[in-house]
């Protein structure tokens, strides 16, 4: 295969706490432990797990707005780490984000023409204010808004068409990569299907790479190609997303799956209901991340970390007993 | 083509709906405006001339030198005087127009007066005559202008100052925002009458050493406003997206967070005006602000505190002060009510 757009290896991130000022101990969140994955062109990579299992602070790294404890992020092979000036808005420009908030990521003040030719304007890609309004109208279009909008502020968009224009900014400025950060989560279920098949519309006709971030698996097997389950900041299982639900090698993935309502049948047959609620990480974690929960767990999980192991070319899963799942 | 945002034309409609507000700003516009014609309204110096069929217009603004009127000197005419001697009134049409109020507020009136100043109103002095025989009425008016004059240019400073220092502190956190923070506190610390009593001595009191010392102090109070706010609107996802696609630092600062961060600035101006106008009110009563024959309502109100049987040194000055500052109260109560309803209930 070819190079892949972003390669991250080995990413950490420790949010520092404040812990006993006394004793002058540090606490840390550790939000991201030893995260690493490739994403390569035209892919659509899904990144699913809990809430605050970490996978905004994933995609923040990526594009970074936060910086990595340890760890590197790599994009056509450059490590992006000493990007600065010039460099990281050249990288920028390649790698886009849409935020989870359809409210709080479009400037009030801003109306919708400036809005979606910020990055136009910036990155300098069109220097005609004529030809950039016309570009404009044309990429409203192409996302499903009416050109006539251009002068409307966000207050006068419902939340599906806000995510519309966070979406037409980012392809505005014809991005490589495009993270997703749950961008239908905060959207009525009717729209949701709306907005993921234009971005599925549009990752064809632009040939773009997208990592989805969502909670939801159902979700996140619709549009993917390959998945990442994670769970307290480790990856615990990754696949092509049949192979994901088909040959199922780790007991989250598993419950997950289970949890997932299926038209027709009773929806409590057969959910796998883990015992316990996520608890955010402080202190290292010996053996496995997901032991305290594990309905397979035995006394090795809680010494020894899992290491990943391909059982299936390209489906790798951390878990001890992988093929008994 | 441009709307004006949603929120913005609410703020505005709510605004104009407080009738208080609405008025109290009118009126003192009004005032404001009028106080820049204030040599056309107390001036002992003519609106209009006529001398040997020839017209002269608005001596306040055009000096016109005694000779020009058959005298013997380049120096400016003594307009009363003019107008009681032979060579003006012999001639027939010859006329001089003086304003409604036709004293100036710097001119001791001492040869007309009955009484030793200061004299209790009547009909040539509607508010009486100060310890040096000068047109109260006159006085307060240019008074008017002075404390405005000098509240708006202290706010301005203020604004530049106060919000690219809370702004920096909000938006850069951490070392910086401390580092200043402490500045701060020092600065705050400082006595400020005791400051401005020294430079007063050394630079010579006056309107721009008052201005430039106090705005060293002014600023302060709301660079807080400012940081808070900038603290609170740089977490928005929108920063973020502006970041993302190449917008800058500078231009973050300035056309994403400002935008949104116009509320305490424009809630907080009207009470600045009021503490603007106090302090140089109390100052001048002190006798540590404007250079004396500047027209104040604090120095009236002193030589009220000097002569206390003139009750008309001190009750004129205060009404004055009183219903500015109150005017400015109500705008500025109408104007936190429009941006926030919820947050500020209204006195009823
Ligand atoms: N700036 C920060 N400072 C401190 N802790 C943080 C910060 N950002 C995230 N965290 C913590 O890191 C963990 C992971 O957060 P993150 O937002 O990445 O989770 P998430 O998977 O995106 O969750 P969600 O589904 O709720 O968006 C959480 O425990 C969160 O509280
Ligand atoms: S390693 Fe052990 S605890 Fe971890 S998932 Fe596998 S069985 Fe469960
Ligand atoms: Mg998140």
């Amino acid at each position: 295969m070819s190079i892949p757009i972003i390669e991250v290896k080995k990413l950490k991130k420790y949010f520092p706490v404040r812990a006993n000022i006394l004793f002058m101990q540090k606490e840390y969140i550790r939000a991201v432990e030893n995260v690493s994955f490739k994403i390569y062109p035209q892919e659509t990579v899904g990144l699913v797990g809990e809430s605050g299992c970490g996978k905004t602070t994933i995609g923040r790294m990526i594009v970074h707005l936060e910086q990595p404890t340890r760890g590197d992020i790599y994009y056509t092979g450059e490590n992006t780490r000493r990007f600065r000036g010039k460099q990281l808005k050249a990288y920028r420009k390649k790698i886009q984000y849409i935020f989870q908030d359809p409210y709080s990521s479009l400037n009030p003040r801003k109306i919708v023409y400036n809005i979606i030719s910020m990055g136009l304007r910036n990155f300098h890609i069109i220097k005609d204010n004529r030809k950039r309004k016309e570009k404009v109208s044309e990429i409203l279009e192409q996302v499903g808004l009416p050109p006539d909008y251009l002068f409307n502020y966000p207050h006068e968009f419902s939340g599906g068409q806000r995510q519309r224009i966070s979406i037409a900014r980012t392809i505005a400025v014809k991005p490589d990569l495009i993270i997703c950060d749950e961008p239908v989560s905060a959207l009525d279920v009717s729209i949701q299907a709306q907005v993921i098949n234009l971005l599925k519309e549009l990752k064809n006709e632009l040939y773009l790479s997208i990592l989805f971030i969502s909670h939801d698996l159902a979700l996140v097997k619709h549009i993917s190609d390959r998945i990442l389950v994670m769970y307290r900041g480790y990856i615990v299982e990754s696949a092509p997303s049949a192979s994901l639900f088909e040959n199922t090698s780790h007991p989250y993935t598993k419950a997950l799956i289970s949890a997932i309502p299926e038209p027709g049948l009773d929806a409590h047959k057969g959910r796998i209901i883990l015992k316990g609620d996520v608890t955010a990480v402080t202190g290292e974690i010996k053996g496995c991340c997901f032991e305290d929960r594990c309905y397979m767990s035995r006394d090795i999980c809680k010494r020894e970390p899992p290491l990943g192991r391909q059982l299936i070319p390209g489906h790798v899963s951390y878990c001890h007993f992988a093929e008994k799942v | 083509m441009f709307k004006s945002s949603p929120e913005t034309t609410r703020r505005i409609k709510r605004f104009f709906k407080i009738k208080r507000a609405i008025v109290s700003l009118f009126i003192l516009i009004i005032l404001y405006v009028i106080s820049f014609f204030s040599e056309l309204i107390a001036n002992d110096k003519p609106i209009l001339i006529q001398y040997n069929g020839k017209l002269y217009f608005f001596a306040a603004y055009n000096l016109y030198p005694d000779k020009t009127f058959g005298g013997n000197y380049d120096t400016e005419t003594q307009y009363r005087e003019l107008s009681k001697t032979d060579r003006f009134t012999s001639t027939k049409g010859n006329f001089i127009l003086f304003p409604p109020i036709p004293y100036s507020p710097y001119t001791s009136n001492l040869n007309e007066l009955t009484k030793n100043p200061p004299t209790p109103p009547d009909g040539r002095h509607l508010l009486g005559t100060d310890d040096r025989g000068r047109d109260v009425f006159a006085r307060l008016l240019y008074g008017f202008r002075v404390s405005m004059s000098f509240a708006i240019i202290l706010l301005i400073i203020e604004i530049i100052i106060g919000v690219i220092i809370g702004a920096l502190q909000g938006y850069s956190g951490g070392f910086f925002d401390l580092t200043a923070q402490r500045f701060i506190e020092i600065l705050s610390a400082l006595p400020f009458l005791y400051i401005i009593i020294l430079t007063g001595n050394i630079f010579g009191q006056g309107f721009n050493t008052l201005i430039i010392v106090m705005s060293i102090f002014n600023w302060i109070g709301l660079s807080y406003y400012i940081r808070a706010e900038f603290l609170r609107i740089k977490k928005f996802q929108f920063v973020d997206a502006a970041k993302l696609l190449g917008t800058g630092d500078i231009k973050i600062l300035f056309s994403e967070i400002l935008p949104n961060a116009l509320v305490p600035i424009i809630t907080f101006a009207p009470f600045s005006l009021i503490a603007a106008i106090q302090t140089l009110s109390a100052l001048d009563y002190l006798g540590f602000g404007l250079p004396a024959p500047t027209p104040s309502w604090g120095e009236l109100m002193r030589q009220g505190m000097e002569h206390l049987s003139s009750f008309w040194l001190s009750v004129y000055p205060f009404i004055a002060l009183f219903l500015t500052l109150l005017l400015l109260a109500f705008v500025g109560e109408g104007l936190r009510e429009a941006m926030d309803p919820k947050e500020y209930a209204r006195m009823e």
